[in-house]
Parts: structure tokens; sequence; C-alpha cells
């Protein structure tokens, strides 16, 4: 036990509990709450416009579908390429409510945080299902199986009626205790309930990764038979990977429903998969504050490509997107880049920026 | 009936194809345990490069099916050098996720090219009047290119059974460090596993382009159709990549014909495979043809 509990020099561990502690000095606790609150308070200063709110509340929602992935990719070490899918399986139970009851059902709109619940439970199901194949099998022939349901969700949306071919299927405003959410309000009420959800998942996936379960992935990752002979189940292990990962992308995707006001099959997207694992690489693999980072780099770059490629689209021909073609290029070298030159992601800056800030004015 | 036989030549044509473009799957897989995720992409690309050739640069079709073979075996062995070769003993998961990285890259570029936006299509190199067995019809163009597969299959088999650089590869596959001992040049092959699956690439690109016609989207699905394919007929075995594709072709021709339109049902061949491939995937991991991996714990 250290003497000083907020000033600490260094580290005065005297036990694998004080070792397992989230926050090491009371300073990192207090600056951490601060940090919180200012996420909450900001908009009552700060009047956005509706574009940067949306933009906002994207880089949130990817968040917590991030959360899900780095879970399973960079905690549990099996790849997925259909994490936009498992989004999707989200926003398309908000979705299938929604045809079903009535776009305007007191369900839907006065029980929505049952209805997010729900999603991110189905989510789970069809996670659970398509890691199955991993009581079988090693690591890598799981993105098979990834691809395999994205390509089979895409299919299952496209053809069938109930999911409107695709097409748009809306969702109705939701009503809070003050009453309906209208537009004016919408993007702000729904930045504070992802807000609400992401730290409710940050806390929840940190406290995880201390307990037995979430070791357990950690060691299934780094050498499954090892973890086997020590008790864990690698298999069992890997598919509560997956549901978990599902369960977030479900919660996800059905903030997405809610947040656009309706579902449409160009949101997830093999394309959209990639860009969450790409979110993933950039941010940090098997880092819990990678999964903020990555989302919010992405989604600025993301903008950028789009402002570059309106600036510089009437230099070629008018029958050629220039976007279309830029996205996937820029994704694509983010990608590559990342994992050849920083493979720990922007989460290895923070972390060495922090320790700059922390030893300063003394150097390491 | 000979609906039946109709379908059952269609499904050998497109399965001949199968066979070859995951020919250059298995060949990556074999010598590094990559699974090669752009495979498609590389495919779509030849595909292009032959069109380019022959249409716009009006070189004889043989020629530039030839040329654009040895164009992308260059390209592919540059792609292995610049990105791949400095990841060579990092966890193979990065190196899986370089190359869902460079899928998307290459995306990015046929898109800048007219190729993403528009469609075309092949002259007719061959006579338009198919050729009749009876009821049952094949054209000149798939004839010609199932010819070519085989002919390539064959050609590529013996290289891997005979030829010192085939079982330098094969070496590899089984022991890089028993094999470095003994003087086989690890980064070598590795590159050289990759100049070949873009050789093949680019000739079933050739082919899928004089067949189908050059449309983005349909090259694009036709590319991911790769894997259910290598899984069926196990990831590493070049016998299983020739019969889990005609058996691919067949299902999908078979689907589409007998399937779609009837119980509401559509888009059948385009997803059949995949739910395959997860059946597969839960029952017999290994494939058909693939070795099992023995653990010894």
């Amino acid at each position: 036990m250290s003497a000083n509990r907020w000033l600490a020099t260094g580290n005065y561990y005297s036990s694998y509990k004080e070792e397992q502690r989230i926050f090491s000095t009371h300073s990192d606790r207090l600056i951490f709450t601060l940090f919180l609150l200012s996420l909450f308070i900001w908009p009552l200063f700060l009047d956005l416009s509706s574009k940067y709110m949306l933009v906002i509340d994207n880089i949130l929602v990817a968040i917590i579908a991030v959360l899900g992935l780095n879970l399973l990719t960079g905690f549990a070490g099996l790849i997925s390429i259909g994490h936009a899918a498992f989004v999707g399986v989200g926003a398309y139970t908000v979705a299938s409510f929604s045809t079903v009851i009535g776009d305007n059902h007191v369900f839907l709109t006065h029980w929505w945080p049952l209805v997010i619940l729900i999603a991110g439970l189905v989510g789970a199901v069809f996670g659970a299902f398509v890691g199955l194949p991993s009581f079988r099998l090693r690591h890598l022939y799981l993105l098979m199986a990834t691809l395999s349901f994205q390509i089979i969700f895409q299919w299952a949306i496209n053809f069938s009626s109930f999911f409107n071919q695709g097409q748009t299927i809306f969702v109705p405003r939701v009503y809070w205790l003050t009453g309906k959410v209208m537009r004016k309000e919408h993007y702000l009420f729904w930045y504070y309930v992802i807000l609400v959800v992401i730290v409710l998942f940050g806390f929840g996936i940190r406290n995880l990764l201390r307990t037995r379960h979430g070791r357990c992935l950690v060691a299934v990752r780094d050498n499954d038979r090892a973890a086997d002979a020590m008790g864990m189940h690698p298999g069992l292990t890997k598919v509560y990977a997956f549901a978990l990962s599902g369960f977030l992308a479900g919660v996800a995707g059905a903030l997405h429903a809610y947040l656009y006001r309706g579902v449409g099959f160009e949101s997830f997207t093999l394309h959209h998969s990639i860009v969450y694992l790409a979110m993933a690489i950039v941010g940090g693999m098997g880092t819990l504050n990678g999964s903020f980072w990555g989302p919010a780099a992405i989604q600025i770059l993301e903008l950028q490509v789009e402002n570059l490629a309106e600036k510089a689209g009437h230099l070629f021909p008018s029958n050629m997107n220039l976007a279309t073609a830029l996205r996937p290029l820029t994704f694509g070298l983010v990608i590559v880049l990342f994992l050849m030159f920083e493979p720990r992601g922007i989460a290895n800056w923070w972390r060495i920026v922090r320790s700059y800030v922390k030893l300063w004015p003394f150097r390491y | 009936m000979s609906y039946f036989f109709q379908l059952v030549i269609s499904g050998i044509v497109v399965g001949s194809i199968y066979a070859l473009s995951a020919l250059g799957f298995v060949l990556i897989y074999k010598s590094s345990r990559v699974l090669n995720i752009a495979h498609g992409q590389i495919i779509a690309s030849g595909c292009f490069i032959t069109y380019a050739l022959t249409v716009w640069a009006g070189i004889p079709i043989y020629i530039s099916f030839l040329a654009s073979m040895v164009i992308t075996f260059f390209l592919a062995m540059s792609v292995e050098r610049i990105f791949l070769r400095r990841l060579i003993g990092e966890p193979i998961i990065s190196v899986i996720m370089v190359t869902i990285g460079l899928m998307s890259i290459i995306d990015g570029f046929i898109y800048l090219t007219p190729f993403g936006s528009e469609n075309f299509s092949f002259p007719q190199f061959f006579p338009t009047e198919p050729i009749q067995f009876g009821d049952v019809s094949i054209s000149w163009t798939q004839l010609v290119g199932v010819i070519i597969t085989f002919v390539l299959i064959a050609a590529f088999s013996w290289f891997f059974k005979k030829s010192t650089v085939g079982i330098s590869m094969r070496a590899v596959s089984d022991d890089q460090f028993a094999s470095m001992s003994i003087g086989v040049s690890v980064p070598k092959v590795f590159g050289l596993a990759w100049a070949t699956a873009g050789l093949t690439a680019a000739a079933s690109g050739g082919i899928i382009g004089n067949i189908t016609g050059l449309n983005f989207d349909v090259l694009h699905s036709f590319g991911i159709t790769v894997f259910p394919v290598v899984i069926l007929g196990g990831l590493d075995s070049i016998l299983g990549a020739v019969v889990a594709g005609i058996i691919m072709g067949l299902i999908q021709q078979f689907a589409s014909g007998y399937l779609d339109g009837n119980w509401g049902l559509y888009g059948t061949a385009e997803i059949l495979p995949y739910i395959i491939l997860l059946v597969i995937l839960l029952f017999k991991p290994h494939g058909l043809f693939g070795t099992h991996e023995i653990e010894r714990v």
C-alpha cells in the first residue's frame, strides 16, 4: 500500500488485488470523473448544429460496436469480417418489431430501453450461433464463418419481403419523461442515451476483463492448449466471446435504428464490416481505450474523404463516384499501414503521451 | 431430362473456373498458412488487365491472356514483397488482416478505373454457334475455357509433384525451419507462391470475363465464392479445390435451375455456398480432402 494514494511516483503494489485496480491513484479517478462529467454537461454550453451532433452520435454508436469487435478480435483473437451483419441483426430486430406491431406501438415508443436490450440479446444468439464451429476449429477458420454470416445476412435482407427488400423500414420517435422527443432535441437526446450506454458497457467490460471470465478470453487467445490444460474450455470461451460481441453489436444496431429513425440495408454491408475492423485496428487491438480512439479517428477520416471527393469530383468523369473509390482505398490503406507500422494503434500513442505527462518534467 | 444435362454442363463449366480460382488461394495457404482474403480482387484485376490489353491495346487474345498472367505474376509478387514480407514472424492474425486491407485497397483502385462503374464485354473470339449434343449445348467460349482450366490445373499439379520449386514449396508448407535448414529460401518461396497464385488468378479472371462479361459486382461475388469452395475441398488440397469447385458449380446451377422462383425463393445460387460453408465448418471442418491437423498436447 503506498502511503499517498493521490500522488504515487511509482508502483507500490503489494497484492494482486491492488494491481488489478482500475484507477491506480485517486488523482486518476478524479480526472476521469471530471472528464465524464464534462462529457455530460458540454451540450449545455455549446449548441452544435444537428449535422455535427449526428457525427458525434455516429461515433458513439460505432464505439459500442467496436467495443464488441475489440472484445472478439483484440481480446479473444478471433477475426470477424461480419461485424456489420451483427449490428444489422440488432437494427433489424427493431425493424421487425416495427413491421409486426406497427411503427407507433407503445412497446417501441415507450419501452425502447427494453427493445434495445432485446436487440442485444438477439445479436448475442446470432453471435453464439456463428461461433458454434469454434468447438471443433482452431481460430482462423472462424473468419470464414463470419464472412458467410455477412453474406447470408445480406441475402436474407435483400430477398425477403418481410424486411422490405432492404428498403428503409421506419422506426418511431420515442417518448421520455417529458413527453415525445421532438426533431429539435432528437440528436441531443440520443447523445445522452448512447453516452450512458457506453459508460455502462465501458465499465462493464473493464470489470469483466479483471475477472476470471475476461482473462479466460485472453488466455485462450494467447495459447488455447495451455488454457485447456488450466481447466478452461477453449471452445466454450470462444462461443461466449462471439455471443458477447454479438450482444454489443446488437445494442449498437438498435441504437443506430432509433437514431436514424429507420433501418436500411445499405448500412450493414461487407464494406461496413471492414470499416469496423479498421476502427478496431487503428484504435489498438486488445486495448479498451483503443475502442474509443478508433471510431473517432475513422469517422473523422471518412468526413475528410467525403469532403475531398466533393472537391475533386469535377476532375474525374461524371459517371464515376469518387467517394465510392476513395473510401475503400483509404480504409484499406489505413488498415495496412497501421498493421505494418503501428500494430498497437492509437492507444499506444495515448500510452506514450500519458506516461510523458505523468513523469514530466522528468524523462523515462 | 435435357434440362438436367444442360444444368450439369453449365455446372461443370462454372465449377472448373471455381477450381482454377481456388487453386491460387490454396497455393498461398499451402505455403504460408495465410488466408488470402484479397484473392477475389486479384482475380477481378486479372480479368480487367486481360480486357484492357485485348480491346484497348488491340493485342490478340491469346497473347494478352498470357501477358496478363505475366503481369499479375509480378503484381502479386510485389504485393507480397511490399506488404507481407515485413510481416513474416508476426502473428498470423495480423497478416490475414493485412489481406483484408489489401482487398479494400484493390477495390478502391478498381473503382478508380472505368471498370468500377461500367460494364464491358469481350468481343466474340470463337464461333457464336454453340456445339449441340442432342438437346444439350455448350458454347465455344465455355468449352475453350474449360479446356484451358483443366490444362492449367494439370500443369500445376505436375509442377507441385515433380518440379524442384514445387517440392520446395511443399517442404516450406510442411515445416519452415526444416526446409530452411536444408537450404530452401522461405521468403522466396512465399513470394513465388503469391506470384503463381496471381498467375492462376489472371487465368481464371480472363476466362470468367469471356464467359460472363466484365461486371465488377459479378466478379466480386465470384471472388468471394472461392472461400466456400476452398473450405469444402479442404484448405490445403489442390485435388480438393478441383472437386469442390465442380461440386459447388453443380450445386449453384441446380439451385438456380430448380429452386429459384419456386416457393418464393430467389438468389439461392448466391447463398447456398455460404450455407454449405457454415455446415461444413460445423461438421467437417477440414473439408473433403484437407489434412487433419493432429494436435498433441
